[in-house]
């Protein structure tokens, strides 16, 4: 792959003739009760013939209705203006009829959510099948050949039977790979693909972006990546456009982006990412604030607002796109040249050879009520003054604590948990007809002050395990216990106390909030349930508030007057209003923006030094995970397959899967991202209805599949692993565990 | 499908012997058929009373009557769901109950069948074009249509109806509509075209008043359904495989949109039933809705037991068919 993109690079020349998309100048405003929405302003960009352009950009920053607007797919109230041309044919405001000759002949488009974008009640040959008879003329059956060598072609196992299957029969990578069969049905010029792996388990992503590059190579196309996901851009294109507000403020190679980014936003961007590259130590920088509302824009730069460089001029004038090194005379000159790396900032020249730690401090607040950058600064230093006072105080507490004992107390002990849900027949009797094993046998340790990290994919059994630990949900076998203490058949009544100690922070924050309760209502909740809630609530909420890096005098609005990362602070202020020792924290950032998602990561690593609170995180995310967790336990099917300190786990991963996951993730860098060792893993996740034999993962092992011989193969098949000591601590459950280093 | 068929098929079964049991039970404990005898002046004397209940199995307890009505074993032959009898009449021992029901049900089904066609029809074809002209004035007119419908009681609509019936005819000069009855025996060995005139005559007014509630609603039904299928993101893929508008429409939006609408109208069948008793009350339809009436004014309990089972079974019957077409148009159903 990697040859493959340097020679491309090297034929990319300025020839105008080989552009296949020109998007100039292209505006959308969607009209709104409120006035008009600006969702795209002035995009313009050039698309070389086989390359592969990147659109990176959070969410509602116009990247989507970009491209829905140069497919013609956006509702009919949204204003298009601008033009975009694919192969010199302006195919903005078109009809329906001349647009649909172009769709799907010479412009294809992949949509994010597999699970949503095929028909449910068509098979699947027929659905592709579709797509060419829409533009060739040729029989039902011929189509359906193509439609077998398509399926081949994107890497879908046993094609002719899929062919007869609808899309609920299939998984959600598959059903991805059949969108991008349907996208070069017609060997398009253009694939858009708008987020087509985010809806997508990390090793199932892997597989998806190999079918995309196979559609790409097969068909010749050029391909729009849109996506919010920096690693992914890194590692599949070519160029890269970097969207805020609205507009594209940074484009260029994705090495120059990358290397020496120009603009703040993207600066900022990459600095507020964790990285499984990264180091542990190294705190995250936040970009403060959140995206501007479209509906009344700032009247210069959109990023000014958040932006540490911002001086008059920002707020004044809009910064245009151009090239980094200021000569505007070359920028004319070379018009038709896709290889310049351009950006938009007045000041783009001061951030030569910056890094993100010296714009961004690795803040842990929130801008809600601050009005400029400087009162923020102002506002945040006596929280820092505060919290580092805080810091060094507890230090020297737990200092002297710890130098007597050396093993830190075991708050939450959790022996052989088992989960069976039983699946019942749709009959009247409603017969148990099976069960789905969604934990078989976890046992793990939360310790006092330490954050563990319970990772896997969907349906690996890690949302029961934290339930089944909080006892919220009854176990089926097994032993939990808080502090020597069994929880399991303890009555709600009984539990409620322990309640207090044990507090759960939820992934989504949209839907954990109570739409109708002020945030002091919902903070002051849990208080007012264990008979706390009157006398000094309040000032517990504003003491809260202030806490999580939210405005405590905002404790009267309402959930939808705040951002999402704003609604996740209130969700860590509402669990800690009864001093919890545990916070069981499900995915509690992954539903945020990556701009947003550093900072809440920063607050959750101050609570945690201040308030000396143990995490129990669950994730899917290993970037994270590497970043915030003291030891990670890395869970497949129901089964813990590794468990060690994340020094350990991410220099030393041990298990086959564990290794699969690492090597999925990608890297927010284009060299390391296009150079390093990966182990593919084939395959979707089995039933957890009806795991394997022997070791679960032995179906999707590489090792199983490639490296073993028949005689080891066997003792896979037969014998479930052990979770075994490799010294020091460090578990895994696999016969042929052997170390590998990835990163 | 077969599977999925027979085990629906099987599924009924129990239902349908519940709605038997509850059905006998609510009847006969709603009033004594023999009431009217027994207040009678001057008093019958105790063995024409004792003659009578006889006739009607009332000497006999509930559950053993129950028994003798769904399989007349021990009766006088004249009871017996299983072999085909609906069991004694308070009309009289001539009136039988059994063929009346069958005389006037294909009278009612004609009524009802007509309805639901045009609402269903017309309730695809106005919601579809309520949700693709979204917002327009078509579509508010439609919607302000909808609500009136919806608005309006079945029995003052057909008054309505009736009542402009005849004022059409007046002025036409000519009897278009026939206002009165149902038109059976009127056009027999006719030619083919009068019959059908004589058919459209006396159904028409009829059968706009019964549909029009059910067009109200489901047309509201489609119309959201279809929204929602229209925003989906399969339609906007077709679109862009390069499908046109009206393919897309057809294939994809439609197909898909008629599915929720098949529950709709099942549940809607009960309503239908309800309407159609008013309906042909208010143009002296000799149907089952006044089948239904004479039966309640004659306390004529095992006639009210055999309409209200036969209505039973048509709810049930109706979502039967409602499941089985549903498993038609939703894969993701069959194989459950």
């Amino acid at each position: 792959m990697t040859t493959e993109y340097m020679n491309e690079e090297h034929t990319a020349g300025a020839d105008p003739e080989d552009v296949v998309l020109e998007v100039d100048h292209l505006s959308v405003t969607f009209p709104s009760d409120d006035g008009p929405l600006p969702a795209v302003r002035e995009v313009s960009y050039r698309l070389r013939r086989g390359e592969a352009l990147g659109i990176v950009g959070e969410s509602g920053s116009g990247k989507s209705v970009t491209s829905m607007a140069i497919m013609g797919l956006l509702p009919k109230n949204a204003q298009v203006r601008g033009s975009a041309r694919l192969m010199g044919q302006e195919i903005i405001g078109l009809s329906d009829k001349e647009i649909s000759k172009v769709r799907g002949q010479k412009i294809a488009m992949i949509f994010q959510d597999p699970l949503t974008s095929l028909n449910p009640v068509y098979t699947i040959g027929y659905q592709i099948a579709e797509a060419v008879l829409a533009h060739k003329k040729v029989s039902k059956k011929a189509a359906m050949d193509r439609a077998l060598e398509l399926l081949e072609i994107v890497g879908i196992p046993s094609p002719q039977q899929r062919l007869k299957q609808y899309p609920h029969e299939l998984s959600g990578g598959m059903r991805q790979r059949v969108v991008i069969a349907i996208a070069m049905a017609n060997e398009p010029d253009v694939i858009i693909a708008d987020e087509p792996t985010t809806a997508l388990d990390v090793t199932v992503q892997a597989q998806v972006l190999d079918a995309l590059q196979r559609a790409r190579r097969e068909t010749g196309a050029a391909l729009v990546l849109i996506t919010h996901d920096l690693g992914v851009v890194a590692g599949q294109v070519e160029r890269v456009g970097v969207m805020y507000a609205g507009r594209i403020v940074e484009m260029g190679p994705v090495e120059e982006v990358f290397y020496r980014p120009r603009m703040p936003y993207a600066l900022g961007l990459l600095g507020s990412l964790p990285r499984l590259d990264g180091d542990r130590s190294e705190r995250l920088t936040p970009i403060l604030g959140s995206p501007p509302s479209l509906r009344d824009l700032p009247v210069g730069c959109g990023f000014a607002p958040r932006c540490p460089l911002a001086r008059e001029r920002c707020h004044e004038e809009e910064p245009r796109l151009v090239l980094t090194n200021g000569d505007t005379d070359r920028a004319a000159a070379q018009e038709g040249d896709t290889t310049v790396h351009t950006a938009a900032c007045h000041f783009s020249d001061e951030l030569v050879g910056a890094e993100a730690t010296d714009l961004f401090r690795p803040t842990a607040v929130d801008t809600e009520g601050v009005g400029s950058v400087e009162e923020l600064e102002t506002a945040e230093s006596s929280v820092a003054e505060a919290r580092e006072e805080y810091r060094e105080e507890s230090k020297a507490v737990s200092e002297s604590a710890t130098e007597g004992s050396t093993e830190p107390e075991v708050l939450l002990r959790a022996t052989d948990l088992v989960k069976h849900f039983p699946i019942r027949s749709k009959g009247l009797l409603r017969r148990k007809v099976g069960e789905v094993q969604a934990v078989s046998g976890i046992s793990l340790d939360l310790r006092e002050k330490e954050t563990l990290a319970l990772v896997g994919e969907s349906g690996c059994g890690k949302s029961t395990t934290a339930r089944l630990l909080l006892n919220l949900i009854k176990l089926t076998s097994g032993e939990v216990s808080y502090m020597g203490r069994p929880l399991q058949g303890l009555s709600d009544r009984q539990m409620r106390p322990l309640r207090k100690d044990l507090q759960l922070v939820f992934q989504d924050p949209f839907a954990s909030l109570d739409p109708r309760m002020t945030v002091s209502d919902i903070i002051a909740e849990p208080m007012r349930i264990h008979g706390r809630g009157n006398g000094d609530a309040k000032d517990r909420v504003k003491e809260l508030l202030d806490l999580v890096g939210l405005n405590p005098e905002h404790g009267s609005r309402y959930p939808h007057e705040f951002s999402g990362g704003q609604r996740q602070r209130i969700g860590v202020a509402r669990a800690l209003s009864l001093n919890p020792k545990v916070l069981v924290l499900d995915e509690p950032v992954s539903a945020l923006d990556v701009s947003i998602q550093a900072g809440v990561i920063n607050l959750l690593e101050d609570l945690q030094e201040e308030l000396g609170l143990s995490y129990l995180f669950v994730s899917h995310d290993l970037s994270v995970v590497k970043h915030i967790a003291d030891r990670v336990a890395v869970m497949y099917l129901g089964k813990m397959v590794e468990t060690a300190t994340t020094e350990q786990l991410f220099s030393a991963p041990a298990h086959p899967y564990t290794q699969a996951l690492i090597s999925a993730i990608p890297l927010p860098d284009p060299v390391k991202e296009r150079t390093r060792e990966r182990i593919i893993v084939t395959g979707d996740i089995p039933s957890p209805a009806n795991p394997p034999s022997g070791c679960r993962f032995r179906t999707r092992c590489p090792k199983f599949a490639n490296v073993l011989s028949d005689a080891q193969r066997t003792k896979c098949v037969e014998e479930p692993p052990e979770l075994m000591d490799r010294g020091t601590g460090h578990r895994d459950a696999c016969h042929y565990s052997e170390v590998v280093e990835l990163i | 499908m077969l599977v999925y068929t027979v085990r629906r098929i099987i599924g009924a079964i129990p239902v349908l012997i519940l709605a038997s049991i509850l059905t006998f039970v609510m009847i006969d404990v709603s009033g004594d058929p023999l009431a009217e005898v027994r207040m009678a002046q001057p008093p019958p004397s105790p063995e024409v009373l004792q003659q009578a209940e006889e006739r009607l199995y009332l000497d006999r307890s509930m559950p053993e009557r129950y028994w003798l009505w769904v399989t007349g074993i021990g009766g006088n032959g004249d009871i017996g769901l299983l072999q085909g009898e609906f069991g004694p009449s308070t009309q009289g021992p001539q009136y039988d109950i059994g063929s009346n029901i069958a005389e006037r049900l294909w009278t009612t089904l004609r009524l009802i069948g007509a309805a639901m066609v045009f609402a269903l029809g017309l309730a695809i074809i106005s919601g579809v074009i309520s949700a693709l002209r979204q917002y327009s004035k078509l579509d508010y007119t439609l919607t302000f249509v909808g609500f009136l419908a919806l608005a309006m009681p079945t029995f003052w609509f057909a008054g309505i109806m009736q009542a402009a019936g005849v004022k059409f005819n007046q002025l036409v000069g000519e009897q278009v509509f026939a206002t009165i009855g149902d038109g059976r025996f009127r056009a027999q060995g006719e030619p083919l075209w009068d019959q059908f005139l004589n058919a459209f005559a006396h159904m028409a007014l009829p059968t706009i008043v019964l549909m029009l509630i059910s067009f109200a609603s489901w047309s509201r039904y489609q119309r959201t359904s279809m929204l929602e299928v229209m925003n989906s993101d399969y339609v906007r893929l077709a679109r862009a495989k390069g499908l046109r508008n009206h393919t897309v429409i057809r294939r994809h939006a439609l197909r898909t949109a008629l599915i929720p609408l098949t529950t709709v109208v099942a549940i809607g069948i009960a309503g239908i039933i309800d309407g159609a008793i008013l309906t042909e009350v208010v143009f002296q339809w000799r149907g089952l809705g006044d089948f239904f009436i004479t039966a309640v004014d004659n306390n004529d309990s095992y006639a009210l037991m055999g309409w209200l089972l036969l209505s039973g079974v048509v709810v049930i019957l109706a979502n039967l068919i409602a499941d089985l077409l549903y498993a038609v148009l939703d894969p993701r159903i069959r194989y459950e």
